[in-house]
């Protein structure tokens, strides 16, 4: 069956940054930030235009590159059509469906790697791609995205988890760590089943300790260059991680809570972003042929991340709203630096190429 | 071109394709499954990857290929073929990048 070109790849990228874009600002006007009507309109679907639309959009595009059938490529399609719905103040209807059915092909892509291997992490992998699909339909079901945010969370954590999984076989790593990994699967799983904050921020706390000890990044934080960068990426994000987990532990994911902002941008933020950062570089490549060369400067959205995140928690747990709203537009400015910092990084290597 | 290049100059050059997760090249991470020459003009190498599900995948074929481009003659062929059996397991890395991975001679699973 036939592959999509890296061209036809770049638009569904392009839509899922379109996501991306109007899911910050949207969040941005959530804390009574000026901007544009759309992004102001959609401001109570920050949630799912960050997690369904744009991560949907590049997760199931990057699984759909690995699957290499045409059809996967639907998946994102559906996931950009769903926040570009939410932003142009569709339906609520539209957004979800559109977004349930690119859940729906994340699963269907998933089960082709899953065919060609069955393992833990494949598994996995594919149970995080139902994770997905089980919070959009309790969005859908409900009309509250607060029913979701365990299931989409999990979405996230699990595809990171189950990828990290998959590397530590290059690694001496025992018997045992697997089984513990299979178990905190399980006890993340409960959690969001049965809506228990605590044993769901167990399980978060338990990963995190799991990726600190057995991720290979442990080892590669000793190298140099794009693995080193990596790694940094992947560790500073398992202490957010483990940072989410103790709040949660303390009632953060409660709705209303006044910690409930700095768990959930624990996760999303210094979990999830830092691992964007770092494989960025080669995943972009990987899906559009564009080649992004390392450079050290990759370190200053990084650091910028963390501490921005750093302050926008400090904000959140010590109930100054006012630093929590500043601190929140320099997150948004941060994601700005970082896709400033590859862009300039593909130009120069371009227009080295072309003398 | 004279004499034909062998298997152990073709590992040579796809030695150069690191895998920039795990800092390795394909070559010692085992990923090579196969490498045939089928007449002087034609070379069939089959590798795989350790993930079904990651993207990379096409992209280090490509980059494969542009390694074997430096050094086969122009008018040799390669193919590589991405194949999922047998899966890949961490038994097929080589030695040298077992130990710097910290495996000991023992482990073997």
């Amino acid at each position: 069956m036939a592959d999509l070109k890296p061209g036809g790849r770049l638009p569904l990228l392009f839509f899922g940054m379109l996501s991306l874009l109007g899911g910050v600002m949207a969040g941005l006007g959530r804390l009574g930030w000026d901007v544009p009507a759309p992004a102001m309109q959609a401001a109570g679907v920050h949630g799912p235009l960050m997690i369904a639309a744009f991560f949907g959009t590049v997760i199931s595009l990057e699984r759909a590159v690995a699957a290499g059938r045409n059809w996967s490529y639907l998946a994102p399609l559906a996931a950009g059509a769903s926040g570009i719905s939410l932003l142009a103040g569709a339906p609520l209807l539209l957004g979800q469906i559109l977004g349930s059915l690119g859940a729906l092909g994340l699963i269907a892509a998933s089960a082709v790697a899953l065919r060609r291997q069955v393992a833990v992490f494949t598994i996995v992998l594919t149970l995080a791609a139902g994770c997905w699909l089980v919070g959009n339909l309790l969005w859908l079901a409900t009309g509250n995205v607060g029913a979701a945010v365990a299931w989409w969370l999990l979405f996230l954590v699990l595809t990171i988890a189950g990828e990290r999984l998959e590397l530590t076989r290059f690694l001496p790593t025992p018997r045992l760590a697997q089984k513990l990994f299979i178990g905190i699967v399980g006890v993340l799983m409960l959690g969001a089943v049965g809506g228990l904050d605590r044993i769901f921020s167990g399980g978060l706390i338990a990963l995190a300790i799991w990726l600190l000890r057995y991720d290979i990044a442990r080892r590669n934080i000793a190298t140099e260059g794009l693995t080193r960068f990596i790694a940094a990426c992947l560790l500073s994000g398992y202490a957010w991680l483990l940072a989410a987990g103790l709040l949660g532990l303390a009632g953060a994911f409660v709705p209303g809570h006044a910690w409930r902002d700095a768990a959930l941008h624990a996760i999303g933020l210094g979990f999830v972003f830092a691992m964007v950062f770092g494989h960025a570089p080669i995943i972009f490549p990987a899906v559009t042929r564009i080649k992004i060369p390392y450079h050290p400067a990759l370190y200053l959205p990084l650091t910028l991340l963390h501490l921005t995140l750093a302050l926008r928690v400090f904000g959140s747990l010590d109930g100054n709203f006012a630093l929590r709203q500043q601190a929140a537009l320099l997150n948004g400015l941060v994601l700005v630096v970082f896709i400033a910092t590859l862009v300039t990084l593909i130009r120069r290597n371009a227009q080295r190429g072309a003398r | 071109m004279t004499a034909a290049l062998d298997t152990e100059q073709i590992r040579a050059a796809l030695r150069k394709v690191v895998d920039p997760e795990v800092g390795a090249n394909i070559v010692d991470l085992g990923l090579i499954y196969r490498i045939e020459f089928d007449g002087p003009a034609k070379l069939l190498i089959e590798m795989t990857m350790t993930s079904p599900a990651c993207p990379m995948g096409e992209m280090i074929v490509d980059d494969a290929y542009a390694e074997l481009d430096r050094v086969l003659p122009t008018d040799c062929q390669p193919e590589i073929r991405l194949v999922w059996e047998p899966p890949w397991a961490p038994a097929m890395m080589s030695e040298k990048c077992r130990l710097s991975l910290g495996w000991n001679e023992a482990d073997n699973t």
